[in-house]
């Protein structure tokens, strides 16, 4: 550890605010450390709870790690060569990387919503029904059919597409095909969604429609989001976490965050101020 | 917390630009509540006068300053310590709007009272509540300047004392009007004017409380001194 | 001078450049396509000749005494199969002609028909037995020099002595066109025989049927091959690991290979050491494999990579397996890449000529090839051999087959087009 280091895990030092949930959290992580190729530490001992119905908005400046985290959420980091994850992180208390719950099985939980809208080069009843068709839960058309047309209801895009569910899903505009990539994820019934910058591609537009699903969804999932954007996470987030340089600086409800943070570091970047 | 300048200098500006006209906006208000109680107590019309007029340049300011407070608003969404600021300026310039209208009030019982030898007898009584109302507001002021909220702890606790003078002269003011009847009409006028300086002082002390609210996200109003004093 | 001043100076320079530009490209289109032109308007027109053939009527007596058999009701295959055909045709001729005597002038006479001319005649007799007793008026195929004069292409003006066709022979020509007796006819057997060294017998059939098997081979071979190669390359080989690095330099290298190499190594290995067939077009398809593959690979990584990250996250993020989100969703979207390089891949295979030599299939093979272990030849090569023979009707065989050439290299890119809309335009 070189001095830049020491200099810097003294102005960073423990996390502030309240990283752990009253009660069983969804989802926790507990002292996660995050090698790239052994020499280079992605996250530093960074512990956080995801409450149920809850959505955990994470911010910080590039590089800081919040994709690197929310990608350990579902071992999306598993298909990176050389990432190490040390540290634990539990789903409804079972630890994701050491139990016996397969990489697989565990996307099929912890669903994912890239940043940018990637749905299949197939139609629109073929994206939502890839995954129920991959893990067979269902065990006729029928269902499959009840299984598309409520997630694609969830994802406030039935109306707009029942029509046409044989068009290509990639002929939707770009709001349209997040939601739909969100209906793909929620028909695997997953009990978390981790959401990657799910509205940096959209207009605003687009961006208030993912953001008011987001806020439908919370009833029924859990939801984690990497935003840039303060003022998204400032609307729809429960509780908010500021990354910095790979240290989780401060958790807090969002409310504390954005009126009185109790990191200076949060208090300049959410004021757009120097660090 | 070491906190730095905004990446946007355009938005520093205009942060600096509101906080000076909130203190100017301070300053007039403070010269006009000194020339208001400087008028009741020596009874000098033309001070009074100058008060009236004062009071459209603060409405002025009070309307423009709101104004670009919006816009910030609007413009930077700002969050955390410039939100607590912009917030915070929205609020102070309503108080010192108000002791400038309470300021104008006593202004215009000053130069009817001018008239009445008799009410003479109170200026005693007034004078203590003037001058500790005159340093609650240009403390707190000072206060909002230097952002101390550990002054301004202090300034908003004069206000029990300020009240405590108020009741006393309220008592005063009861045995005159039992003594004579025809001591009514000056005697109100004088409990108008006590109740205004006791008005100013509470301002001075929903000023400090703001004060605090910047600097610590907290908001200590309705709170008793007891605890926010614990608390911070 | 201000700065618009300045650009505006320049700018006329800048344009001149750009048409300048434009008009080289356009220069050298244009001589591209010329000389595209010109080789196929040379090839189209030497090879004109080969499709129509010259017949000669001759009045065949099928008597039992010239075909050396006994009158009988019924006739095995064989006892047919053994008879002497050539004697119907010498007769036919010398009554013909009836003032021909000296043994000279008969050879030179009989040398106005095909030798192949008996063979088809036997065909007839076996396939229709009834004839024999009988007296038919029958087309018989004339010899090659007779088909080349008779086509014009060699000229009567010529002292005797520098052309390979008689004066006699130049005045019985004209006999037999006074008489009607001789005609020109659209070539079938080109399409539907073997090689020959007989020009007007020889035919493209067997070098395109054993292209065909060959290509067949090659593709079952190099294509699985090739792109299994190519996915565990790009999908499961370690990243940073020296021996896939040196795996990866080699296929690229082994692309510039001159293909005579593989010849070698496939003379070597599957003929000296595994006993394939020597000219099989089992062997030809494994040389040409060994030649295709990089190319193969090469393409279907490149495919592979151009697949698009977000369509592999998004099918790993809802929990399929690294198989399956290759089966499902890589491969598909790479498919009309992949097609692309095989194909080029199989268009240079099949173009090519060197390594086959090596491995015996430059032989003279005048069956047709029945199956993948018949010994035969491939398009290039018979191009290759019909173009070293004296004979001058082969020219024309040879611009022939080159057009066949085309014409193969043409569908089979046909295909490949219509392959990829059809994967590309699933979406």
């Amino acid at each position: 550890m070189n001095n830049n280091d020491i200099e810097l895990n003294q102005q960073l030092g423990k996390t502030v605010g309240n990283p752990l949930v009253d009660g069983i959290p969804r989802m926790s992580c507990q002292s996660v450390d995050v090698f790239y190729n052994q020499d280079l530490q992605a996250i530093f001992n960074v512990s956080v709870d995801l409450a149920k119905n809850q959505i955990l908005a994470m911010i910080g400046p590039s590089g800081c790690g919040k994709s690197t985290l929310l990608r350990c959420l579902n071992r999306m980091n598993d298909t990176i060569d050389g990432c190490i994850v040390t540290g634990k992180i539990y789903l409804d208390n079972e630890d994701i990387y050491t139990s016996n719950i397969d990489p697989v099985l565990l996307r099929a939980k912890v669903g994912m919503v890239f940043q940018k809208p990637n749905p299949f080069p197939k139609s629109i009843y073929d994206n939502v029904a890839y995954g129920p068709r991959l893990h067979g839960l269902m065990t006729n058309n029928s269902e499959l059919d009840d299984i598309v047309e409520e997630s694609l209801t969830k994802a406030g895009l039935w109306k707009e597409t029942k029509d046409r569910l044989n068009k290509p899903g990639t002929g939707l505009s770009g709001g349209q095909q997040q939601r739909l990539c969100i209906a793909r994820t929620i028909a695997v019934k997953p009990e978390v969604i981790l959401m990657d910058e799910p509205t940096s591609a959209l207009d605003p537009i687009a961006t208030a429609t993912i953001e008011e699903l987001m806020y439908e969804l919370k009833s029924s999932y859990t939801i984690a989001v990497v935003t840039h954007s303060m003022q998204q996470a400032a609307r729809i987030s429960d509780r908010c976490a500021y990354f910095h340089l790979g240290r989780l600086v401060e958790v807090n409800d969002t409310n504390i965050v954005f009126t009185n943070p109790e990191h200076g570091l949060t208090e300049n970047y959410i004021t757009g101020r120097f660090g | 917390m070491n906190i730095g300048q905004h990446i946007s200098q355009e938005y520093n500006d205009e942060l600096e630009d509101l906080r000076n006209r909130v203190l100017s906006m301070g300053r007039l208000v403070d010269q006009q509540f000194s020339d208001a109680s400087q008028a009741l107590l020596k009874g000098k019309i033309d001070l009074a006068q100058k008060v009236a007029k004062l009071d459209y340049k603060v409405n002025a300011m009070e309307v423009a300053i709101d104004e670009e407070c919006a816009q910030i608003i609007a413009r930077r969404q700002p969050a955390a310590i410039d939100l607590r600021n912009l917030f915070t300026v929205i609020k102070v310039v309503t108080d010192l709007e108000r002791i400038g209208d309470e300021s104008e009030k006593i202004a215009r019982f000053a130069s009817e009272l001018s008239t009445d030898t008799k009410s003479m007898n109170f200026y005693k009584s007034l004078k203590h509540m003037v001058s500790i109302a005159k340093a609650m507001l240009a403390d707190s002021l000072d206060c909002y300047a230097r952002l101390d909220s550990q002054k301004a702890l202090e300034i908003s606790r004069m206000d029990a004392e300020l009240d405590a003078e108020f009741e006393n002269l309220n008592r005063l003011l009861s045995t005159y009007l039992l003594e004579d009847t025809k001591n009514i009409e000056s005697t109100l006028k004088v409990t108008w004017c006590a109740r205004a300086i006791e008005r100013v002082g509470d301002h001075a002390k929903n000023i400090c409380e703001y004060v605090v609210y910047v600097v610590h996200g907290r908001d200590i109003r309705h709170i008793d001194d007891k605890s926010s004093q614990d608390d911070t | 001078m201000n700065n618009t001043q300045i650009v505006q100076k320049s700018l006329k320079k800048r344009y001149a450049k750009e048409r300048r530009f434009k008009i080289y490209g356009v220069f050298s289109i244009i001589v591209s396509l010329a000389f595209l032109l010109f080789l196929l308007v040379d090839i189209v027109l030497k090879s004109t000749p080969a499709f129509t053939q010259t017949y000669i009527k001759l009045d065949i007596d099928f008597s039992y005494k010239v075909l050396n058999i006994d009158p009988k009701p019924n006739y095995t295959k064989d006892e047919l199969f053994k008879s002497s055909y050539r004697n119907l045709i010498s007769k036919a001729l010398y009554q013909l002609f009836p003032d021909v005597s000296s043994r000279k002038q008969k050879r030179a006479l009989r040398k106005l028909i095909s030798s192949g001319a008996q063979y088809h005649l036997r065909d007839l007799v076996i396939e229709r037995p009834q004839l024999i007793g009988t007296s038919q008026s029958v087309w018989v195929l004339a010899d090659d020099d007779i088909d080349t004069f008779f086509k014009g292409l060699i000229d009567r003006n010529l002292p005797e002595a520098d052309r390979r066709i008689k004066d006699i022979q130049i005045t019985w020509i004209d006999k037999l066109q006074s008489k009607d007796r001789i005609k020109r006819q659209f070539n079938a057997s080109f399409l539907t025989s073997g090689d020959s060294r007989e020009p007007e017998q020889a035919g493209i059939l067997g070098a395109l049927k054993g292209s065909l098997y060959t290509m067949l081979v090659t593709l079952l071979l190099s294509f699985p091959i090739g792109v299994a190669a190519a996915v565990y390359l790009e999908e499961f080989a370690p990243k940073n690991n020296w021996w896939i690095d040196v795996i990866e330099v080699n296929i690229n290298n082994l692309a510039a290979v001159p293909s005579i190499v593989f010849g070698i190594l496939g003379l070597a290995v599957y003929i000296n050491l595994f006993g394939v067939p020597r000219s099989a077009p089992l062997a030809g398809g494994l040389v040409l494999s060994l030649m295709t593959l990089p190319t193969i690979i090469i393409a279907t990584r490149a495919a592979i990579k151009s697949v698009p990250p977000s369509i592999r996250e998004a099918a790993l993020g809802l929990g399929a397996s690294k198989i399956q989100v290759i089966t499902h969703h890589v491969l598909p979207l790479a498919m009309p890449g992949i097609l692309t390089g095989s194909i080029i891949g199989m268009a240079q295979a099949l173009g090519e000529s060197a390594p086959l030599l090596m491995i015996g299939m430059v032989a003279f093979v005048a069956d047709i090839p029945q199956g993948f272990f018949d010994p035969s030849t491939v398009l290039p090569v018979q191009i290759y051999i019909w173009s070293d023979s004296p004979e001058r009707a082969f020219i024309a065989l040879t611009s022939a087959a080159i057009i066949v050439l085309l014409i193969f290299l043409f569908l089979m890119n046909l295909l490949a087009v219509l392959l990829r809309n059809k994967f590309e335009t699933k979406w």
